[in-house]
């Protein structure tokens, strides 16, 4: 008995031990970005960017996290716990939005401030951030590969998935740009899923040469697709008669933008979006409001489009995209 | 006269439960263990426990029996519900009747599907690793060409979202349905002649073919439980994500075998217990969620569980019963 409550203050005082960090920071507050998968060079530069801002920030606690497999049931678990642990807003980039409403209109209800990114028909939450018109971006990533085709030939399109919704909306609005202006240009199977993965980009790439062989456009969806298929591309040594665009990232991209296995990638700095969810988060923290036009102090977003969102939240828009080709990938470093 | 001997994996799973609870106490304090955390992280463990209870039963009924079918089945019978009965809002059903018809047709669907598998399993005579592989294939493709791909948004059903969340009596009703599925499945294997049958099965298939247990029947009996218990886990996926998509859970195939073999259910085949099945998926829920709450890396996580199940699987391999005392010596020449 004795020795039972000696265990007992023990284990209290333990307690309070490892408790009592968390009181000295009271007014630190708790944010938490939970992106698709940890460990893609996509969301580690987006990690750049949430490092950034919480070494800027005394009062928030800024720090990244994501599940080791893309799989909507991992995140949505990781969000799950993140709310039972109270923290104070979450930044998500949601594998797929709509498996997120239900855990994310609870953690509103707790009072948990909630910005998303890629996530434009989620409604349950306070802001979503996009860093671009998706279908522009799309059209745009289109009339690039159409410039590199002469507008003729057989081309098709790859996405993450086709329940990652921006991929979708590139996809979209690339095969609108193509119909609408190149008659010329045959889309063929579309909408091929890599899973986020560049090794399956490159087996689909393989098979869809192998399937078509006069095929002479690619649209890459996710930011890896255009490292896989460039890989099968080179392999097939088809460097000069295929055109390859998409969104990807410089310094991955560089040894095909090189090659010509990619004619041309553009893409948005991670880094920054980091940057400017955390930065949304400050804001709707502090009780301000976005307004149209409002600068957030990063390139790309000075000047934001506001709009409503399809619940009670607000979409956020910026023109943050770059363009990239072998002339000037290596002026950036990630 | 059979548990006369003490249960080593029972005792060693709650000794690894209460270990995990009582580092994450001395780790994280009483924030783990507030009611809500506690609901949050019960409310969690019912997907991935029906599905394991699948894996279970398949593995119990030898031959090395396995299941990888069934987060595909759950998400196709979730799905083939939702889309017979409609949205919520066309259906005229109550919450309350749109949620039991929902589960109605789910388990229906459920079954159907392992019927499927126990047919080709147990009148074909298919291996089962390889027969529910191809049906795995089989069920997310329908799942994908019933939804084009995309996730079949329920929207906010406040009966459907308090069944995976509103705690009653301490937990979510969506659990207590999970530990009553689990008692039923206990008391059929220990209290039922076909139970009985099945660990016998299991132990020696030749021999009980030679004593007459009808092996076909007993198979089909299994892979339809098994369906059936995927149907319940479609539903509870519905609830707690408000939506329902063919990828969710992905990751789940290789996690229920995991808590599966945690729970020390022999893949050679006549042996494991329901109680312990229920405490790995505690365990490993406890595990996950202790990880989330100290920010550690997620491929942290899946190392650990790595460990875990080699850590079992060794265990299992040394057999103590050698050195009980209570076995008669067994003399003669070998």
């Amino acid at each position: 008995m004795k020795h039972a409550k000696t265990l007992m203050r023990t284990t209290a005082v333990a307690a309070l031990v490892a408790a009592s960090p968390a009181m000295v920071f009271a007014d630190t507050r708790e944010v938490v970005t939970v992106v698709k998968v940890t460990g893609e060079n996509w969301f580690t530069r987006m990690e750049e960017g949430v490092v950034a801002f919480g070494e800027q920030n005394d009062t928030i606690n800024a720090r990244q996290v994501g599940p080791g497999r893309a799989d909507a049931a991992q995140q949505v678990a990781i969000v799950q716990d993140l709310v039972a642990q109270g923290v104070d807003a979450l930044a998500i980039v949601p594998m797929d939005p709509s498996t997120l409403e239900g855990v994310l209109r609870r953690a509103r209800q707790q009072g948990i401030t909630v910005i998303t990114h890629e996530a434009e028909t989620l409604e349950n939450t306070d802001i979503n951030m996009e860093a671009f018109d998706n279908t522009e971006f799309g059209a745009h990533l289109n009339s690039k590969l159409a410039e590199c085709m002469g507008a003729e030939g057989q081309w098709t399109t790859f996405v993450g998935s086709v329940g990652s919704l921006t991929h979708m909306q590139w996809a979209e609005g690339g095969i609108a740009h193509a119909e609408a202006n190149h008659p010329g240009m045959e889309l063929v199977s579309p909408f091929n899923e890599s899973f986020n993965d560049a090794n399956n980009a490159y087996e689909l790439a393989r098979e869809i040469l192998r399937t078509y062989p006069d095929i002479r456009g690619f649209q890459g969806g996710s930011a890896i697709d255009v490292i896989g298929i460039g890989r099968a591309i080179e392999e097939a040594g088809l460097e000069d008669s295929t055109c390859v665009t998409g969104i990807g990232l410089p310094q991955d991209t560089g040894q095909f933008l090189d090659s010509g296995a990619v004619t041309a990638i553009a893409f948005w700095d991670p880094k920054d979006a980091g940057f400017v969810m955390n930065r949304l988060v400050e804001l709707a923290l502090n009780g301000e409001e976005v307004t149209d036009g409002m600068d957030l102090g990063v390139p790309g977003y000075e000047s934001v489009s506001v709009t409503d969102g399809p619940g009670d939240g607000i979409i956020v828009r910026g023109q943050a995209w770059v363009d990239v080709d072998a002339s000037n990938w290596n002026d950036f470093p990630f | 006269m059979r548990y006369l001997r003490p249960d080593i994996q029972l005792l060693g799973l709650v000794v690894i439960n209460a270990a995990i609870l009582i580092a994450a106490y001395q780790i994280i304090g009483a924030r783990f263990l507030s009611p809500f955390n506690l609901q949050s992280m019960a409310g969690q463990v019912p997907e991935i426990g029906l599905l394991a209870l699948g894996v279970t039963l398949a593995m119990i009924a030898g031959r090395g029996g396995i299941d990888l079918s069934g987060i595909a089945l759950a998400n196709l019978s979730g799905i083939c519900a939702y889309l017979i009965l409609g949205p919520f809002g066309d259906s005229g059903f109550s919450g309350t009747g749109y949620l039991l018809a929902l589960m109605a047709l789910s388990v229906s669907f459920g079954l159907a599907g392992g019927i499927v598998n126990g047919v080709i399993i147990g009148y074909l005579g298919v291996t089962s690793i390889i027969a529910t592989l191809g049906t795995q294939l089989l069920f997310t493709g329908i799942a994908v060409a019933l939804t084009g791909g995309s996730a079949q948004t329920l929207g906010f059903i406040p009966e459907l979202d308090d069944f995976a969340n509103e705690p009653v009596a301490g937990m979510p009703l969506s659990v207590w349905l999970f530990l009553g599925v689990a008692l039923c499945v206990a008391a059929w294997l220990r209290l039922t002649r076909s139970g009985q049958q099945l660990y016998l099965m299991g132990s020696n298939v030749k021999a009980a073919r030679f004593a007459g247990i009808p092996s076909k029947a007993l198979l089909l009996k299994v892979y339809m439980i098994a369906g059936a218990m995927a149907g319940v886990a479609g539903v509870i996926i519905a609830a707690r994500t408000s939506s329902l998509k063919w990828d969710y859970g992905t990751s789940y195939v290789l996690v229920a075998i995991l808590v599966a073999v945690m729970a020390g259910v022999r893949p050679e085949g006549g042996h494991g217990r329901v109680i312990c099945v229920v405490l790995a998926a505690c365990a490993l829920q406890l595990l996950t969620s202790f990880f989330n709450f100290l920010a550690l890396s997620n491929f942290l996580r899946d190392f650990a569980w790595g460990v875990l199940l080699l850590a079992f699987l060794a265990v299992m391999r040394v057999d103590l019963s050698g050195y009980w005392p209570l076995r008669p010596a067994r003399d003669g020449p070998d």
